[in-house]
């Protein structure tokens, strides 16, 4: 199942989505995606601060880019999902993995 | 990174649980053709209410196969009826409705989660009936 969370700002959606995510980890794996500009998922899911302000940006040499059909391109993964999630997802508790989309660092790529 | 965000959603085989961008105009088609289930959070106002119901025939128009509106921050049993009666009139389905809750405020304050602090938080009970929802109805 693959749940999305919208809503106006102030609306509790970010409050909705991390408690959800962590109900639904006491019975199963889940991944929780932040793509929020704005990230404040870690912290509703219960990571320490400190940790919540640490999660890396996602290194700009595990994407590439790929023609998005208009004319542009776009930013794919190069490496399969499951190798992705655990490379770069945050351990959020039983079951759970947190993943900030955010901007993506330049790394050593350069 | 639309693109990265596609990907993931359509290629893990784990549930996955997405925090938007408040507002869905960044939404792409791409990435909404992965999502089977949309949760809109809307208050039980009249404007919450409205950009709730625009994003509803937008996530439509996209194609997403399940869209529910989800209640929160209710107050009175007069709050859910306002929230029941628009959802009615604009033929949207309702999936779980969240009580107010000071449990909420406190954890927002002390940046922790409510579910850590306040298990037994009556907002936490409303969350895990609207999850047993959306499993039973997938």
């Amino acid at each position: 199942m693959k749940i999305a969370v919208g809503g106006k700002g102030g609306s509790g959606k970010t409050t909705v989505a991390g408690t959800l995510a962590r109900v639904l980890a006491e019975r199963q794996q889940v991944v929780a995606l932040d793509d929020d500009s704005n990230p404040n998922l870690a912290v509703t899911l219960g990571l320490p601060h400190g940790q919540a302000a640490d999660i890396p940006a996602i290194p700009r040499d595990w994407l590439e880019e790929q023609p998005d059909g208009e004319g542009g391109t776009r930013l794919e993964l190069k490496v399969p999902a499951e190798v992705f999630i655990d490379r770069f997802g945050v351990p959020a508790g039983h079951n759970l993995t947190l993943l900030v989309m955010g901007q993506p660092s330049h790394g050593g790529s350069g | 990174m639309r693109g990265v965000l596609r990907g993931l959603v359509s290629t893990t085989s784990r549930m996955t649980v997405v925090d938007l961008e408040a507002g869905l105009e960044h939404l792409s088609r791409g990435t909404a053709r992965h999502v089977d289930t949309l949760l809109l959070i809307a208050e039980p106002y009249f404007k919450s209410l409205e950009a709730a119901q625009r994003s509803f025939a937008l996530a439509k128009d996209l194609g997403i196969g399940q869209i529910y509106l989800v209640a929160n921050k209710i107050r009175s049993p007069r709050d859910e009826s306002t929230v029941r009666e628009f959802a009615g009139r604009h033929a949207v389905p309702v999936a779980g409705v969240v009580p107010y809750d000071p449990a909420v405020v406190e954890a927002d304050e002390r940046g922790t989660a409510v579910m850590d602090g306040r298990p037994d938080a009556t907002s936490v009970a409303a969350i895990r009936q609207l999850a047993d929802r959306l499993l039973t109805a997938a």
